[in-house]
C-alpha cells in the first residue's frame, strides 16, 4: 500500500492531525520502502507544482504539490525522473538521504510556460500579445489583503495606487488612464468567470495571475476589456496524497511618515502675527500632538488552512482564512473570513466536470478619513477634553482671551467617538463548468458562474453628543429637539451572472502547421437593490441598534435598484503557427449591451490581429550560445470599454413641495438634466510592439513593450450654457485620450551550486497620457480636484494629461509677505485667466526592483517600488484661513520683511488660492517589503516543511513629498481627489512574522 | 470533410441552444428609474411636475445664502456678519461693493433661477399634453407662470437683460444654444414676465382648499405684476393692480412680530410664501435659518446677513418693527432664549429666525419650518401709496394703515421719501433694499453716504457671471463697468 495511491476521500474522513501522524507511522513502519521526500524548484526558487516524478523502469510514480513537494517510496539506488513541460528532465539515484530536493532548469527548446488568456491557455512561446505572468511565489511576498496589492511594482504597464485604510481595494491603472466619465478599472476573470472585485480571494489560493495588457491579447474580452483584464487562476485539488498547508501571519503597522506639527508656543507666535495682535498668551496649558491622539499602533493578523487531495476520478481543493487588520486610526477595524471550496470530476475519459463555491465575509468599523485633516488643522492649545471630561471642540481654554472660538475645526477625537458606524458584508462566488471532447481535437467548454453580494451597515449619528461637542458651554436642557439621535440601516444586494460556451479546435495539419481556433458566446446579467431606513431616538447600545427600538412616526425608508444590465457576446479566435516560428492571432468579438439608451448603439464589433516572428528559430540564430530565446511581437486591436454613465433621460423624484395648513409634503418630480441619449461604447485602438529574448545560457530574460493606445471617443463632461438650467453635468463622446510608453522588463536568474541561487530584476513603465483632443463644441474646460474651500486646482484640457493640475504660479512674496504671482496675461489682475499647467498627477515613469538569495535553508527577498515624474497638491495645508494649526517647518521659517528670499508667506488668515506653493513633487522610491526565511530542518516525520520569516513591509521611503504618503488613489477619478492629500490616509509600513507549514 | 462540417454544426447548434433566448428580448430590459413616458402617465404627473418647481425656492443656490447675499449684505441694511475670518466665500466682497464677475455669489443664483425656469419650462411643455381636468390644467399652468415669472424677475432685477429661455431647449437646435448665448434686452424679459403673469393672473384662483395652501393665487400673481410694473414705472398699471389686490380680502395683521413666527404663516397679510416643513421628512428652505444664526458660543448659526446700526437707526422711537426685525445681543427673545453675549456679531436677522422651543423644530437647522415672505399685503399698500403720489390718489391712507399697525402716529409727510423710508424698514431683510435704491434712482448717494463704494453707471446692476461668459464662447455680453 503506497502514500501516494491512498484515496483521498479515505483522508477526508480523518479529523485530527495526530490519526494522520499515526497512520503515517504505520505505513512508514510496514514497508521496507524508504519514504523520500523533497521539494521541487525552478532556478529562482519558486516551487514547481505538478512535476512528473517517477521510478524509473517502473511505473510508480507521483506529481508535486502547489508548493513543489513530492513524496515517493523508493528503495536505495532506485533511480527518480523528475521531469515537467518546458523544463530540462533530471534523473537522481537515492542514495542515503530521505530528502532529495531537486532544481529544473529552463529547457530552452521549449520554452513552455503556459499563459492563461480568455477562454483558453497558450503556451507562452507562441504568444503575440503582451501578458505578465505573476505567479503565487512572488505575489506571497507581499502579504495584502487583496492579491492586486500584492502585483505593486512586479508587472510593467501596471500601476496599482493604494490606501493605508483597512479594507480598502487599491486602484489598478493598466497602460495610463484611458477615461475620464466611464469605468477606470480593470475586469478580473477569476478561473474563466468574469468578476469586477477579487478582495474575496486570498493570496494564498492563487496560482498566478496572468495580466492581459495589449489589444490582442484582450480584445476576446471585447467591450469588457478596455481597462485590461487580469486572470486569476487559483489552486485545485490534484491527484495524489491530500495535502494541508497552514500559514499565519501577526503584523504591528505603523505610519510611515508623519508630518511634524507646530507645537503650541509656535502656534501662539504664529496666530498672534496672523491675527496682528497677542490674541494668545505664550503661556499655555496644553501642547495637544492631534495626530498621536487620533492613532494608534495597529495590527494585522492572517491565518490559513488549505486542504486538498483527490484519486483519479475526483479532486477537491478547500481553504479558509481569517484576517483581522486594526488600522492606525482608533476603532478603525476590518475583518475578513474567506471559504472557498472547488471540486473536479473526471465523469469519463472525455467529460470533465466542476464546481467551486467561495464566502466572503466582512465586517469593518469605518472611520471618516476626515479626521486626518482634522487632526492636521486643530490648535495644539486644544485640549482633547476639559478637565471635566467633556470633549473640547474649537474653543480653547474654554475661550481664548477674545471669547471667540479659536478656528472652525472640529476635535477629531471626538469626530471619530461620534462615528458610530458598522458595516458586514457576505458575498458568495459559485460556479459550475464542464468540458468535453466531441471528437479527437474538438472540445465543447461550458460553465455558469453566478456571485452575490449582501451587505448591511449601521449608523448611529448622535445629534445630542453632536450639539454638545460643539460648544462647552452646551448643557443637555440647551438641546431644543426631540431628535436625540437617529439610527440609520442600510441593505444592500446585488447578483451578476455569466454564462459561457465555447468549442475549441486544435489540429496540426500537413506538418508543422498549428491551428487552433476558439468560438463560443458569453451572456451577463447583473442587478443591484438598495433599502435604507432610519429612525430617531434609538437607544444607544451597539445590541439595540433596530429600528423598532426608536421612535415610531420618525420613519424615513428609501430604496432604490439599479437598472438591470445585460451583455451577449459571440467571439472567435484563431491561433495559427508555423514551426511555432511565425505566430498568428485572430480574435474578433460581437457584443450586445442593454446599457445605451439609444438601443441602435447596442451592438458593436471588436477586432484585433497579433504577429510573431521567433528569430531565435531561425537558422542563422538557432545554435547560438548568446540568444537563447529572441521573439517579435506586433498587435493592433479595438476594444470597447460599456461601463458608460446613465445615458436615459429620467424623472428626478423627491422635488417635493409643502402645500396645506398641515404643512404636507406633496410629491414633486420633474426632468432636471440634459442627458445625451446616444452616448455608447468608448473604443480604444491599440497597437503593440514588443521583443522577448533570453540571453546567456537561459540566465538572462527581457521584455521590452511599446504601446500607443487611444481611447477616440472618450466621454467627457460639457457644459451647457446654464440658462438651459440643467442641473448635473451633461455627457458626451467629446475627446480622443492617448496613452503611450514603453515597459521594459529585466530579470537574472542563476543557480551557482545546489545549495546558492539568486536573482535580481527590475522593471520599468514609461506613460505618456494626453486629453489629445476636444471634439465638441461644449467640451469647455472642465474644472476639478476642489479642496472642498471653494478652490481648484485641475482643469481638462486639449493637449494636457488628463486630471493636470492648473494653478497660479508663486513668484515670492512681496514686503508684506503676501504671495506674488505670474501675471500670465499682464493685464496686471490676478486670476484664473492667469493660472498655467504644472504636470499630473499621472507619473511619467514608474518601477519596480527585485532581489532574492536563497542558500540553503535560508531566502531573502526584496521588493522596491517607485515612481517619478508626478505631482501631488498638499490639500490640506491648503484649507488655513483662520485659526489652524501650521506645519513646524512653516513655523520655524515665518515671513520678515528682512528675509525676502523665505518661500513661506507672511501669517494670514485667507484662504489661500491654488497655486504652486502647495504643489509638490509626487516622486518617491519605497522598499515594499524586505523578507528573511527560514526553512527549518525536518523535525518531525509527516511534515514537509516548515519555514519562518519576518517580513519589514513597506519599511521606509525616499520621497519629495512633505505629506503623509505620495499614494493618494482618492475617489479614483483623475478629476476628482485623486493626488490631492487632503482627508487621505497615511501610507503604513509594518513588521510581520510569518509561519508557513505544509504537511 | 463531411464528417467535420456535422461537428461543427452540432457545435453551434448547442451554442444555439444555450443562447436560445433572443439576443434582443435579453437585451432590452426596462430601466428602473421612470422614463419621462412612465412618468406622464401618472395621473399625479401634472400637479408633480409643477410641484418640482415650487420645490426649487427651497434650495441652497436659489433662496438661501447667495441670494442673502447680493440682495440684502450689498445694502446698507445689512452687514456680511459672521466671523471677520469667514468670508462666506464672497460675502466679504459683496459688502465692500468690491465684487467682480467671478464672485461666486451671482454665478450661483444665475444657476438657480435659470434651473427653476427649466422646471417651469418641463411643465408647460408636458401639461398641455396631459390628459387632465380643465380647471386643474388651467390652474397648473398658471402657477408654472406665475413661478417663471417670479424666476426671471429675480434675474432681471439683478443683471438686467438676460438670455430669454422660453420653452424646453433641444441641445442640436443651433437657434436654441443662441437663445441661451445672448442676452435679450431688459425691456424683453420685463414683456416675457409680465405676459406670464397676466396669463397667471386670470388663470389663478384667488384662494385654495386646505390642502393647497401656499400654491400661487391670483392675488400672488396681481401684486407681483404690480411689482414688475413699479419697476419699469408703470405707475396707472401700479395703482390698477393694486387697487385690484386691495379688493381680494387681505388685510393687515394686528401684530407685526407675529408675521415672522410660525403663527404667523400664511395669515392674512400673505400673498406669497416659500413653504417649509420643519417636520420629518424635512422639506425647509436649505441654510435660511442656520446661516443667518448667531454665531460663537451660545449661538446657533454660521451669524451672516447681519442688520448693520444704521438699519437700527432708521426705526422712529416705539417702532415695532425694529425690535421683530432685529436679534440684540444679550436679549431675551419672545420665545424667552437669553441671546448670550458672547455671540459673535451684536446683532442678528430676526426675521429668518426659528424658536426651537416654541416653534417646530426637529433638530435639522439645514431645512428649518421657516416659511419666507415673498410678497405681503403691507408691501400693496406701499406700492399703491407711490402709485398715488405718481399718478394721484389717496397716498395717506395705505401708508399709514402700516405705520397704525407698526404702533406708529400718520406720517407727517406723505411724499416719496416717506414711502421709501416705510418700504425700509417695513421690509428690511426681504430681498428687495437694494433693487429698491436701484429703482429709486438714488442707490449711488444712499450706499455712498453709508461707506459703500457704490459706482455709478455701474454697480445698478450685477455682472454677468464670468462663468457664464466662458460657457458661450464670450457670446454674453457684460454689464457696463465690469
Amino acid at each position: 500500500m503506497h502514500l501516494t495511491l491512498i484515496n483521498t476521500n479515505k483522508y477526508l474522513h480523518m479529523k485530527t492531525k495526530i490519526i494522520y501522524f499515526l497512520f503515517l507511522c504505520t505505513v512508514l513502519t510496514y514497508a521496507q520502502d524508504r519514504n523520500i521526500t523533497g521539494t521541487v524548484t525552478y532556478t529562482d526558487g519558486s516551487p514547481i507544482p505538478s512535476v512528473n516524478v517517477l521510478l524509473k523502469n517502473n511505473t510508480k510514480g507521483t506529481i508535486t504539490d502547489f508548493d513543489g513537494h513530492y513524496s515517493i517510496i523508493a528503495k536505495e539506488n532506485d533511480i527518480l525522473v523528475f521531469s515537467y513541460l518546458g523544463l530540462k528532465t533530471k534523473e537522481i539515484a537515492v542514495k542515503l538521504s530521505d530528502i532529495i530536493d531537486v532544481i529544473l532548469e529552463e529547457d530552452s527548446e521549449s520554452l513552455t510556460e503556459v499563459v492563461v488568456i480568455g477562454y483558453g491557455s497558450t503556451p507562452k512561446r507562441d504568444l503575440t500579445g503582451s501578458i505578465t505572468s505573476i505567479k503565487s511565489a512572488d505575489l506571497l511576498k507581499q502579504p495584502a489583503l487583496t492579491p492586486t496589492q500584492s502585483l505593486q511594482g512586479k508587472a510593467t504597464g501596471v500601476q496599482i495606487i493604494s490606501s493605508g485604510a483597512p479594507g480598502s481595494s487599491p486602484i489598478v491603472i493598466i497602460r495610463g488612464t484611458g477615461t475620464v466619465q466611464a469605468g477606470r478599472n480593470p475586469i478580473y476573470v477569476v478561473d474563466g468567470i468574469i468578476t469586477e472585485r477579487i478582495d474575496n480571494i486570498n493570496s494564498d489560493d492563487i496560482i498566478s495571475m496572468d495580466i492581459l495588457k495589449d489589444a490582442s491579447s484582450l480584445a476576446i474580452f471585447g467591450s469588457r476589456g478596455a481597462n485590461g483584464v487580469i486572470m486569476v487562476t487559483t489552486k485545485s485539488g490534484k491527484e495524489g496524497k491530500m495535502k494541508i498547508d497552514i500559514s499565519s501571519y501577526y503584523g504591528v503597522k505603523n505610519v510611515l511618515s508623519k508630518v511634524n506639527m507646530a507645537d503650541a508656543l509656535s502656534f501662539v507666535n504664529f496666530s498672534n502675527l496672523a491675527f496682528g495682535t497677542n490674541r494668545f498668551s505664550t503661556n499655555q496649558q496644553y501642547n495637544t500632538d492631534w495626530f498621536d491622539a487620533i492613532t494608534r499602533t495597529g495590527t494585522v493578523v492572517n491565518h490559513n488552512i488549505s486542504i486538498s487531495g483527490g484519486n483519479e476520478k475526483t479532486a477537491a481543493f478547500f481553504s479558509a482564512n481569517f484576517y483581522e487588520e486594526k488600522g492606525i486610526l482608533l476603532d478603525d477595524d476590518f475583518r475578513r473570513v474567506n471559504l472557498r471550496n472547488k471540486v473536479n470530476y473526471s465523469v469519463t475519459p472525455k467529460l470533465n466536470f466542476g464546481h467551486s463555491i467561495s464566502l466572503s465575509l466582512n465586517r469593518s468599523t469605518p472611520k471618516p478619513q476626515g479626521v486626518f485633516t482634522t487632526a492636521y488643522k486643530q490648535s495644539p492649545l486644544v485640549p482633547i477634553r476639559y478637565a471635566d471630561g467633556v470633549f473640547a471642540g474649537k474653543w480653547g481654554v474654554p475661550f481664548d482671551d477674545l471669547g471667540a472660538q479659536y478656528n472652525n475645526v472640529g476635535n477629531p477625537v471626538s469626530q471619530l467617538n461620534l462615528s458610530n458606524a458598522l458595516a458586514k458584508n457576505l458575498s458568495i462566488q459559485g460556479n459550475i463548468n464542464a468540458d468535453y471532447e466531441i471528437i479527437k481535437d474538438l472540445k465543447f467548454n461550458t460553465s455558469f458562474g453566478i456571485e452575490s453580494g449582501y451587505g448591511k451597515s449601521y449608523n448611529f449619528n448622535n445629534s445630542l453628543e453632536a450639539f454638545l461637542a460643539g460648544d462647552p458651554n452646551r448643557t443637555n436642557s440647551d438641546f431644543a429637539s426631540t431628535n436625540l439621535n437617529t439610527l440609520t440601516v442600510n441593505k444592500g444586494d446585488s447578483y451578476h451572472w455569466i454564462y459561457d460556451a465555447f468549442l475549441t479546435y486544435e489540429k496540426t495539419f500537413v506538418k508543422n502547421h498549428n491551428f487552433k481556433i476558439v468560438v463560443g458566446t458569453t451572456s451577463e446579467k447583473g442587478q443591484s437593490e438598495f433599502l435604507q431606513g432610519s429612525r430617531n431616538n434609538v437607544p444607544n447600545n451597539a445590541n439595540l441598534f433596530s429600528l423598532n427600538n426608536g421612535d415610531a412616526g420618525t420613519d424615513i425608508a428609501n430604496s432604490s435598484r439599479s437598472n438591470i444590465q445585460t451583455l451577449r457576446s459571440y467571439f472567435m479566435r484563431i491561433n495559427y503557427d508555423y514551426l511555432h516560428k511565425y505566430l498568428l492571432t485572430a480574435t474578433v468579438r460581437r457584443d450586445g449591451s442593454s446599457v445605451f439608451a439609444n438601443r441602435n448603439n447596442n451592438w458593436g464589433n471588436f477586432p484585433s490581429v497579433g504577429l510573431g516572428w521567433v528569430l531565435s528559430k531561425e537558422n542563422f540564430l538557432e545554435d547560438n550560445k548568446f540568444i537563447n530565446n529572441l521573439k517579435l511581437r506586433a498587435s493592433w486591436g479595438e476594444l470597447g470599454n460599456q461601463n458608460i454613465p446613465l445615458n436615459t433621460v429620467t424623472f428626478s423624484t423627491g422635488l417635493d413641495a409643502v402645500f396645506g395648513n398641515g404643512q404636507n409634503l406633496n410629491p414633486g418630480s420633474t426632468i432636471t438634466a440634459i442627458i445625451d441619449e446616444n452616448v455608447s461604447w468608448e473604443v480604444t485602438n491599440e497597437i503593440d510592439l514588443g521583443i522577448d529574448f533570453t540571453l546567456l545560457n537561459n540566465r538572462l530574460t527581457g521584455e521590452i513593450d511599446y504601446y500607443n493606445r487611444l481611447n477616440r471617443n472618450a466621454i467627457l463632461p460639457i457644459s451647457l450654457p446654464q440658462a438651459f438650467g440643467a442641473s448635473g453635468a451633461t455627457l458626451t463622446h467629446a475627446g480622443k485620450v492617448r496613452n503611450k510608453g514603453f515597459e521594459f522588463a529585466l530579470n537574472w536568474s542563476e543557480q551557482l551550486n545546489e545549495k546558492f541561487n539568486y536573482h535580481f530584476g527590475g522593471n520599468l513603465t514609461l506613460n505618456d497620457n494626453k486629453l489629445e483632443k476636444i471634439t465638441n463644441q461644449f467640451a469647455f474646460e472642465q474644472v476639478g480636484g476642489s479642496i472642498g474651500n471653494g478652490q481648484v486646482t485641475k482643469l481638462l484640457r486639449e493637449g494636457q494629461p488628463i486630471g493636470s493640475f492648473y494653478l497660479l504660479e508663486v513668484i515670492g512674496t512681496d514686503e508684506y509677505g503676501k504671495f506674488r504671482y505670474n501675471d500670465v496675461n499682464k493685464d496686471g489682475i490676478i486670476d484664473n485667466q492667469d493660472k498655467k499647467f504644472f504636470g499630473s498627477y499621472q507619473p511619467k515613469a514608474f518601477y519596480g526592483v527585485n532581489f532574492g538569495i536563497n542558500y540553503n535553508s535560508w531566502d531573502l527577498n526584496i521588493d522596491g517600488y517607485g515612481n517619478a515624474g508626478s505631482k501631488v497638491y498638499n490639500g490640506k495645508k491648503a484649507q488655513r484661513f483662520g485659526g489652524e494649526n501650521i506645519e513646524q517647518s512653516v513655523a520655524d521659517n515665518i515671513f520678515s520683511g528682512t528675509n525676502l528670499a523665505n518661500q513661506n508667506p507672511a501669517p494670514s488668515n485667507e484662504v489661500p488660492l491654488s497655486s504652486t506653493y502647495f504643489l509638490e513633487k509626487g516622486n518617491f522610491f519605497r522598499i515594499n517589503n524586505i523578507t528573511l526565511g527560514y526553512t527549518l530542518p525536518k523535525l518531525i516525520d509527516g511534515i514537509q516543511k516548515i519555514r519562518i520569516y519576518a517580513l519589514a513591509q513597506n519599511p521606509f521611503i525616499i520621497k519629495s513629498f512633505s505629506g503623509f504618503t505620495p499614494e493618494l488613489p482618492g475617489n479614483g477619478d483623475p478629476l476628482g481627489s485623486t493626488g490631492i492629500e487632503l482627508d487621505a490616509y497615511p501610507s503604513i509600513k509594518s513588521f510581520i512574522f510569518g509561519i508557513n507549514v505544509n504537511f | 470533410m463531411k464528417k467535420y462540417m456535422n461537428i461543427f454544426v452540432t457545435g453551434f447548434a448547442l451554442l444555439g441552444f444555450f443562447s436560445a433566448c433572443n439576443d434582443n428580448n435579453f437585451l432590452n430590459v426596462d430601466p428602473s428609474i421612470e422614463t419621462p413616458e412612465q412618468a406622464l402617465s401618472s395621473p399625479t404627473a401634472a400637479t408633480e411636475l409643477v410641484n418640482s418647481i415650487y420645490n426649487k425656492f427651497l434650495d441652497w443656490n436659489e433662496s438661501s445664502f447667495s441670494w442673502n447675499g447680493v440682495s440684502s449684505i450689498t445694502t446698507d441694511d445689512a452687514d456680511k456678519g459672521s466671523d471677520p475670518g469667514d468670508t462666506g466665500g464672497d460675502k466679504d466682497l459683496l459688502d465692500a461693493l468690491s465684487f467682480s464677475s467671478t464672485s461666486l455669489s451671482f454665478n450661483e443664483v444665475w444657476e438657480a433661477n435659470y434651473q427653476g425656469i427649466a422646471r417651469a419650462n418641463q411643465a408647460l411643455k408636458f401639461l398641455p399634453q396631459l390628459d387632465l381636468d380643465a380647471t386643474l390644467k388651467t390652474q397648473l399652468i398658471g402657477e408654472s407662470k406665475f413661478l417663471r415669472a417670479l424666476f426671471y424677475f429675480r434675474l432681471v432685477r439683478m443683471f438686467g437683460g438676460v438670455p430669454l429661455i422660453k420653452s424646453v431647449p433641444n441641445i442640436q437646435n443651433q437657434d436654441d444654444i443662441n437663445a441661451a448665448n445672448t442676452r435679450a434686452t431688459k425691456q424683453e424679459v420685463y414683456d416675457f414676465i409680465m405676459a406670464d403673469l397676466a396669463e397667471a393672473a386670470t388663470n389663478l384662483p384667488i384662494n385654495y382648499g386646505s390642502n393647497d395652501l401656499g400654491r400661487a393665487t391670483k392675488g400672488a400673481a396681481l401684486t407681483l405684476l404690480a411689482k414688475v410694473n413699479m419697476y419699469q414705472g408703470n405707475w396707472q398699471n401700479v395703482k390698477d393692480l393694486t387697487n385690484q389686490v386691495m379688493s381680494l380680502g387681505y388685510s393687515l395683521t394686528t401684530d407685526y412680530a407675529d408675521i415672522w413666527k410660525e403663527i404667523g404663516e400664511n395669515n392674512s397679510e400673505s400673498i406669497f410664501e416659500i413653504q417649509a416643513r420643519g417636520e420629518t421628512p424635512n422639506k425647509g428652505v436649505q441654510g435660511y435659518f442656520v446661516s443667518q444664526g448667531a454665531r460663537g458660543a451660545g449661538g446657533w448659526g454660521w451669524g451672516f446677513n447681519t442688520p448693520t446700526q444704521n438699519l437700527a437707526d432708521a426705526y422712529e422711537p416705539n417702532d415695532a418693527r425694529k425690535d421683530a426685525t432685529i436679534i440684540f445681543r444679550g436679549e431675551t427673545l419672545w420665545d424667552g432664549l437669553l441671546v448670550a453675549n458672547t455671540v459673535s456679531n451684536p446683532m442678528y436677522n430676526q426675521k429668518a429666525y426659528v424658536s426651537k422651543t416654541n416653534e417646530t423644530f426637529n433638530g435639522n437647522d439645514w431645512e428649518s419650518n421657516k416659511n419666507i415672505r415673498v410678497l405681503r399685503y403691507a408691501e400693496v399698500l406701499l406700492m399703491n401709496a407711490e402709485a398715488c403720489l405718481k399718478v394721484g390718489g389717496d397716498a395717506a391712507t395705505p401708508l399709514n394703515a402700516v405705520r397704525n399697525r407698526a404702533g406708529l402716529g400718520n406720517a407727517p409727510v406723505v411724499d416719496e421719501m416717506a414711502v421709501w423710508k416705510e418700504r425700509r424698514v417695513e421690509l428690511a431683510f426681504e430681498h428687495d433694499r437694494y433693487f429698491d435704491l436701484v429703482r429709486q434712482g438714488r442707490a449711488g448717494t444712499v450706499l455712498r453716504a453709508h461707506g459703500k463704494n457704490f459706482v455709478d453707471g455701474k454697480n445698478e446692476l450685477f455682472p454677468i457671471p464670468q462663468t457664464q461668459i466662458a460657457l458661450s464662447g464670450g457670446l454674453l455680453i457684460q454689464n457696463p463697468g465690469y
